[in-house]
């Protein structure tokens, strides 16, 4: 099922295909539903903006957005796949510094801008080395030639930063927990939807073409896949910000499906198809589904941020209350994104769970060992973003407000942005309780990148297991209605009577009393301070009688401190040196370029 | 079965608890007074509270019921077995925990916001041992279900395997204590809030709901026994009067050594219980790396 058009193009190499496969298929689901979802958002979403900016130079970046990005998944030929990647990137800057009165938000855009061109400076090297050895620019005449070990070596390498970069894989994440958080929150949905998943796709390709990768090279997959989720998550536990910890928690999903794409590389490599299939297809699953769920909660954090004017979640509180409908909905996705059954989440981090245990029974003893680092880093980010998501919903949505806010009874976002969540929590639900038809499909494009022909025995095997739970799920609807109408009968039907929550005694409550979710999370994110640089200030009282004190706590990205920033004020300081000592006229950068015109002139010429 | 038992499963703790004491005790079938007395009561609602805390009650009962129907007992075979039951199980206690969590948020209360941040936290390493344990047991019997692992095969596997059971038998039971907020891990019995992690939890439910959080407790104590007893006792005598009556001794036996250790030990200081489960998670790994050794 492979379909290609074609289009008159005149650009040397270039070529203008397209080429629908099961990989296109996949990602196109999972781009068309966000594009829609958070474009109409977006409509309702803006209007508060409407007279104050040009909404329209907005809507033309979202638009052009989704067609690069579309133009990305189905590009058959290298220099339109790497004109359609520019093009995706550059429309993603305009659309972070929407607010760019903010210093903040000018920032965010300009690292994310540097960072996406370091990696597509690597797609650059990569493809060009791959076309060297086909002699083709067409991805199908790339995927019938054989590469020597070595040089998939250095193409595998090229791949992870080069997409990982665009991923978020750890540490090239730096750029995503600012950029995110900075656009408006349809945006973010879309950015942390599908923008990333595109690096994926990136990789998801590559392994398509290339057939045969050393065996390391999965093993280097499965182990960035536990880094950035085990990490990811963590990071997002430290998170006082909403928008800010759901961009973290993308990196634990990256991580996840990475995850799955070294369980499927290693299943290939090891020649046992199942296991390849199952972890292709759990990971492409994961694509889709954190697709919607993160689109989900992002909007829904975006609802929540623009009735209450703050994401900080230490201030928030009590928010199921002015916002019903919205916190029903964000709990479907907290519920998602935790992988718990009814839900979406569930059916993907299945298909991988399966995959992993699947392989410790088959392959040789390395293999093992790491299959076995991946299951228990699988139930570690599964344990983890429990704690976190249910921190998130306690905190923001329940409880009493931690801050005064002005509301006047229930207050809900308009239908505009409405309508979108819902459709969003439906089909968590409906994958939840009816995976079949996208497990079919996911399974399809698992089939296509483990290069084994569409087997039924193989899609039996997993189609039967999710049917049991399938069928598990509405068993447990059904005893949960069944306690529903237990309860009813046995409370009646008078209204029950209502008081202060009980406080063992103590009677001058007030909402600061409250856990906060830096309290929530304080007993993990110590436990790991030394991994998270958790660090407190303040909070040392002092005296007989103690004077007012003050205590923060934060945590530090690593990478981001600790790696990227001494690399680069050292890069800014040596570059400074060269400026001053040698550089002062326009007409000697000239001279360089000359002399460097030379150099190549005479290297060709050599050649 | 699990509706059935779980209470009496409960009331031989305490009884046990009681004798080394130095008490008679509560009748074994107190519990069921206890759940009979919750069920007609009316409940209370906080002011603060919105329908999860109401909600929350059930969906808890509900997951561990349907966990219920994946563990056999004794001859009566689980209901549902399939390849990869294993994850449903450890993630249906997941939506439990995920609801027993936000609820205990709901009420805005700092105590059990405590309790609530514990209970993330500790179930974290919990679930870590629970899988190493599932990865080890899938490695003995090569099977990916639950009944399959736990099921024909044990009997063989002391045989070929006594050290790696044994070491998974006794991680999984330091699991059992803290799943299910015994002592060392917590105390079920006391009301002094600051210490607890369960109790203060479900601080402000009352009536059924309360009824349903504690029904769901003790069902969650009796299949996580149920879980153990087929490893430890592993005879089967294909006559089913008989198999289910050694499936009940197992029972009694792991309930009165709960209630030996509750009284034989104290509550660990709450920074310590760590160190507990990373001792589970070692013993559990140890497990692994036997069974790898010995091929």
């Amino acid at each position: 099922m492979e379909k290609i058009i074609q289009f008159p193009w005149h650009v040397p190499f270039g070529e203008f295909t397209l080429k629908l496969d099961p990989l296109s298929l996949i990602f196109l689901t999972a781009i068309i539903i966000l594009t829609l979802c958070a474009g109409i958002y977006g409509v309702g979403y803006m209007r508060s903006y409407q007279g104050a900016r040009s909404l329209k130079a907005h809507a033309f970046f979202f638009l052009l957005l989704a067609v690069a990005i579309g133009l990305v998944v189905t590009a058959n030929n290298v220099i339109l796949f790497l004109c359609a990647w520019e093009l995706m990137s550059i429309a993603t800057y305009f659309l972070i510094v929407f607010h760019d009165e903010k210093p903040s938000v000018r920032r965010a855009g300009f690292l994310y801008l540097i960072a996406t061109h370091c990696g597509t400076f690597c797609l650059f090297l990569m493809f060009f080395l791959m076309a060297r050895t086909a002699g083709s620019m067409d991805f199908t005449v790339m995927a019938h030639t054989t590469f020597s070990p070595a040089l998939a070596g250095i193409i595998f390498f090229l791949a992870i930063i080069g997409s990982g970069v665009k991923a978020g894989f750890l540490p090239m994440h730096i750029w995503l927990p600012h950029a995110h958080p900075a656009a408006p929150s349809h945006v973010s949905a879309f950015l942390s939807g599908v923008t990333i998943k595109i690096g994926i796709y990136g990789i998801c390709r590559v392994l398509w073409i290339m057939g045969i990768f050393p065996n390391w090279c999965g093993y280097v997959l499965l182990t960035i896949g536990i880094v950035s989720g085990v990490m990811g998550v963590l990071y997002a536990l430290g998170q006082h910000e909403i928008k800010r910890l759901l961009a973290y928690h993308s990196i634990e999903n990256i991580g996840i499906i990475a995850l799955g794409l070294g369980v499927g590389l290693l299943g290939r490599s090891y020649h046992q198809p199942f296991i390849a299939a199952l972890g292709f297809a759990g990971a492409l699953l994961h694509v889709i589904n954190h697709a919607i769920f993160k689109g989900l909660l992002f909007l829904g954090a975006g609802a929540v941020i623009q009735k209450m004017h703050t994401g900080e979640i230490d201030k928030l509180g009590g928010v199921a209350k002015i916002m019903p409908l919205t916190s029903t909905l964000f709990l479907v996705g907290a519920l998602s994104i935790c992988g718990l059954p009814l839900f979406n989440g569930f059916i993907s981090e299945f298909m991988i769970y399966f995959g992993l245990f699947q392989g410790v029974l088959a392959l040789p003893l390395q293999g093992v060992v790491f299959f076995v680092l991946g299951i228990l880093s699988l139930a570690l980010i599964g344990a983890l973003a429990l704690a976190c998501f249910t921190k998130v919903y306690g905190i923001v949505f329940l409880g009493n407000p931690r801050s005064s806010i002005e509301t006047k009874g229930t207050e809900e976002v308009s239908a505009w942005m409405m309508a979108p969540m819902f459709l969003l929590a439906g089909l968590c639900i409906w994958i939840g309780l009816m995976p079949a038809v996208m497990a079919r499909l996911t399974f399809m494009g698992g089939n296509f990148l483990a290069h084994m022909e569409p087997s039924a025995f193989y899609l039996g095997k997993i189609l039967n297991p999710l049917s049991i739970i399938n069928g598990t799920a509405f068993v447990l609807l059904a005893l949960i209605i069944m306690l529903v109408f237990v309860r009813r009968w046995l409370l009646g039907k008078e209204p029950m009577p209502t008081s202060e929550t009980w406080s063992c005694g103590f009677t001058q409550l007030s909402s600061k009393l409250q856990y906060t979710s830096s309290s929530f999370a304080r007993p993990i994110v110590q436990y790991f301070r030394n991994t998270l640089l958790f660090r407190r200030y303040g909070g040392e009282v002092s005296g007989e009688f103690p004077q007012k004190a003050q205590m923060s706590s934060h945590v530090h990205d690593a990478s981001e401190d600790y790696l990227f920033r001494p690399v680069f004020t050292r890069l800014r300081n040596l570059s400074k040196r060269i400026d001053e000592k040698s550089i002062r006229y326009t007409q000697i950068y000239l001279i360089y370029i000359f002399v460097f015109l030379i150099f190549l002139l005479v290297w060709k010429m050599r050649g | 079965m699990v509706l059935l038992f779980s209470p009496f499963f409960l009331g031989v703790i305490t009884r046990v608890k009681a004798f080394f004491g130095g008490r008679v005790g509560p009748s074994v079938f107190q519990p069921y007074f206890d759940l009979a007395k919750l069920f007609q009561k009316k409940c209370v609602y906080s002011h603060t509270t919105t329908w999860i805390f109401r909600a929350a009650p059930i969906v808890v009962f509900a997951s561990v019921l349907a966990v219920s129907l994946m563990i056999p007992f004794g001859a009566f075979k689980a209901p549902v077995r399939f390849s990869g039951d294993i994850f449903l199980v450890a993630y249906l206690f997941g939506l439990a925990r995920f609801f027993m969590i936000v609820a205990a948020l709901d009420t805005g209360s700092s105590f059990e916001g405590m309790g609530a941040s514990r209970e993330a936290f500790f179930s974290c390493l919990s679930e870590l041992t629970i899988f190493m344990n599932f990865v080890t047991l899938v490695l003995v019997a090569h099977q990916i279900s639950l009944s399959g692992m736990i099921g024909a095969e044990i009997p063989l596997s002391w045989k070929l395997m006594g050290p790696t059971l044994l070491l998974v038998v006794s991680s999984f039971f330091i699991v059992i204590l803290a799943e299910n907020c015994r002592i060392p891990v917590d105390d079920p019995s006391t009301h002094l809030e600051l210490t607890m992690i369960h109790e203060v939890m479900i601080l402000d439910h009352s009536g059924v709901d309360l009824a349903y959080m504690l029904y769901g407790a003790a069902a969650k104590l009796f299949l996580f026994g149920g879980i153990l007893v087929p490893i430890l006792l592993p005879i089967h005598t294909g006559h089913g009067l008989m198999d289910t009556l050694i499936f009940v001794v197992g029972m009694l036996g792991i309930a009165i050594f709960i209630g030996l250790v509750e009284s034989g030990m104290a509550r660990l200081r709450l920074n310590r219980v760590t160190n507990l489960l990373l001792i589970a998670f070692a013993l559990a790994f140890f497990g692994f790396i036997v069974r790898l050794w010995r091929g």
